[in-house]
């Protein structure tokens, strides 16, 4: 079962494609990696999965209905369907980290008791490992817990499905592993569909189910990470071996 | 005949702009071979020789390239576009001109467009929070309010104080000339109610509270806080915007009854120094030629300034680009925009009222 089936799908930004003509699944309950070398389009492409940017051309449908850009509706039925961790985290400065994740409570149930607020915020924040730093200011949490905090306020309404920006970038290598476990339980305990863009190649052979590898604008790999690391492609050969692409292209 | 030119074991940048420098002395000579044979030591500057060499320049040859060196020149020489980008269609110097300032043009007209139906979007939103006191973060109207108007109150009635002495000392001179000392206070009076204090509150709130919303929705959308907001299902314009417009329309009325007590006390205090006119006498003189009708439409005026500097400094923030860059020049812009906006509303609330 598809969560997310785009046909023809054209990305950019003004009247300059970044990814031509797409067409893809995202199936339910797994975590697929967008993967590519940097520039190519991969941030571009989730920001329009996620409502933020209308496509140039195609499509795409979410949970067997079509969004159309141009109606409220349809983008407030996406918005209340996804939860997005941005690649710096996007935790609003100015609130503190709990504050922050009960944010789209009161925002999408302005009637919910405080109480139910603060339990449904702090259930979410302890999933990430993050209860105890419920008071701090985003000011005063490392990278790594800044990104926690972010996911724990993607995660606070029970998205659908959480789109990942680039989880790992500016992190340690230890951080970034504890990050790509909780990826591995999110999808575990709640059965959570995930779309992971990233580059970095351990995230990806740990975390992914599938793999979109984008390249020269468009699909160069839609399969398995291990069908990846089993094909002959150059292309796929030189991103896996970390060579500059431009060698190949 | 081709001379040969065997270059140093070290060539960098220092060696090759000598070189560069001899060739250049040499003039229109026959072509020269360059022997790379011997270089041990180089740089960017070395490999960029090469790249103006292998481009077929000033007739130059490469000879002996190896080793170390010629795997840096595969490496990055080979990807140095040989030729500029091919030009546009050439156009004459008037064309470009008008072309220039048509798009710059169109583009000021679509901005101002985007900014009228912004204003119209707030004004909706601001209606739509009245009603069902959703999409508004709880509090935030309280802090804003905090900011623009107790944080503003100090710098307010610090310069309407010093316009009102100002005023009142670049008069006085005049109306001695005349013997019309006691109408001093009609004239601080009347234009402290009526423009001053309006226009310089507009201009204070421009700087200082249009400025840190720019600044602050701007970081907002760089660091991409907003598009955060909007996929929680958040409109950001009325998340915001909401609160800011809430409480430049609270803060405003306490700004001007306050500086308008200030700006006038200005003027009393030079009165008396100058002409001994006491306090009483200088109000009551004063409330000969002003009424609450004066002091409303400076309110009034001063709340629309305040609407502009704010849905103008919005607009500025939240329309930025995604370059820290653009944080600064879009505060800048909203400065100026919010001054130009407040004297272009300022003339045509003189055009009515007058």
């Amino acid at each position: 079962m598809d969560i997310i089936r785009a046909q023809g799908l054209t990305v950019g930004y003004g009247e300059e494609p970044v990814l031509r003509d797409l067409t893809f699944e995202i199936p339910k309950g797994r975590i697929t990696a967008v993967v590519g070398v940097s520039g190519s389009g991969k941030s571009t492409l989730l920001k329009t999965l996620a409502g933020l940017l209308p496509p140039l051309a195609g499509g795409f449908a979410f949970d067997g209905r079509a969004v159309d850009y141009r109606s409220e509706a349809s983008l407030r039925f996406l918005y209340g369907k996804i939860g997005v961790l941005y690649q710096g985290g996007a935790l609003l400065n100015g609130l503190s980290l709990f504050e922050n994740v009960a944010l789209p409570i009161r925002m999408q149930y302005p009637r919910m008791p405080q109480d139910m607020v603060r339990s449904m915020a702090l259930a979410s924040l302890a999933q990430v490992e993050l209860a105890e730093s419920a008071d701090k200011f985003p000011s005063e949490l490392s990278g790594g817990m800044a990104k926690r905090g972010a996911l724990a306020r993607a995660l606070v309404l029970d998205p659908d499905v959480v789109f990942c920006d680039e989880p790992s970038s500016g992190l340690d290598p230890i951080t970034s592993s504890l990050l790509d476990d909780l990826l591995l339980r999110l999808k575990a305990t709640f059965r959570m569909t995930l779309v992971v863009v990233t580059h970095e190649l351990r995230s990806i052979e740990r975390v992914a189910d599938r793999v979109l590898l984008i390249g020269d604008g468009g699909f160069r790999f839609a399969g398995e990470y291990a069908e990846m690391v089993a094909s002959p492609d150059p292309f796929i050969r030189t991103f896996l071996l970390r060579k500059d692409s431009h060698d190949d292209a | 005949m081709s001379e040969t030119i065997l270059l140093p074991k070290r060539l960098r940048a220092p060696e090759v702009a000598a070189f560069l420098a001899e060739l250049r002395g040499r003039g229109d000579e026959p072509s020269l071979i360059l022997d790379f044979g011997q270089v041990e030591e180089f740089d960017s500057s070395t490999l960029a020789l090469l790249h103006y060499a292998r481009a077929g320049c000033a007739g130059l040859t490469v000879t002996n390239l190896g080793g170390a060196l010629a795997r840096a020149a595969e490496s990055f020489v080979r990807r140095v576009p040989d030729r500029a980008p091919a030009p546009g269609p050439s156009r004459a110097l008037l064309d470009r001109a008008l072309i220039g300032v048509a798009d710059r043009f169109l583009s000021q007209v679509r901005k101002l467009g985007r900014f009228l139906a912004m204003f119209g979007d707030e004004v909706y939103h601001l209606g739509g929070y009245l009603k069902d006191r959703r999409g508004v973060y709880p509090g935030e109207t309280w802090n804003q309010l905090f900011f623009m108007g107790y944080r503003s109150f100090p710098i307010v009635c610090l310069l309407l104080f010093l316009v009102g002495v100002t005023i009142a000392i670049s008069s006085a001179e005049q109306l001695k000339v005349f013997g019309a000392n006691i109408y001093i206070a009609d004239l601080i009076g009347y234009a402290m109610l009526r423009e001053l204090v309006p226009l310089m509150t507009g201009v204070i709130l421009a700087g200082k509270v249009g400025a840190a919303i720019t600044a602050e929705l701007a970081s907002m959308t760089v660091l991409e806080e907003v598009d955060a907001l909007k996929t929680m299902g958040v409109v950001p314009e009325k998340f915001l915007m909401v609160p800011r417009l809430i409480a430049i329309t609270l803060a405003v009325p306490l700004l001007v009854a306050l500086a308008d007590v200030v700006g006038i006390s200005g003027g009393i205090l030079v009165a008396r120094v100058t002409f001994n006119i006491s306090p009483v006498a200088f109000v009551t003189e004063m409330m000969t030629s002003v009424d609450w009708t004066d002091f409303a439409w400076g309110l009034i005026k001063t709340v629309v300034f305040g609407w502009a500097v704010v849905v103008g400094a919005g607009f500025k923030g939240l329309t930025v680009g995604r370059s820290a860059e653009e944080v600064g020049r879009a505060t800048t812009e909203s400065v100026v925009l919010s001054v130009t906006l407040i004297v272009l509303i300022d003339c045509v609330f003189a055009f009515f009222l007058y």
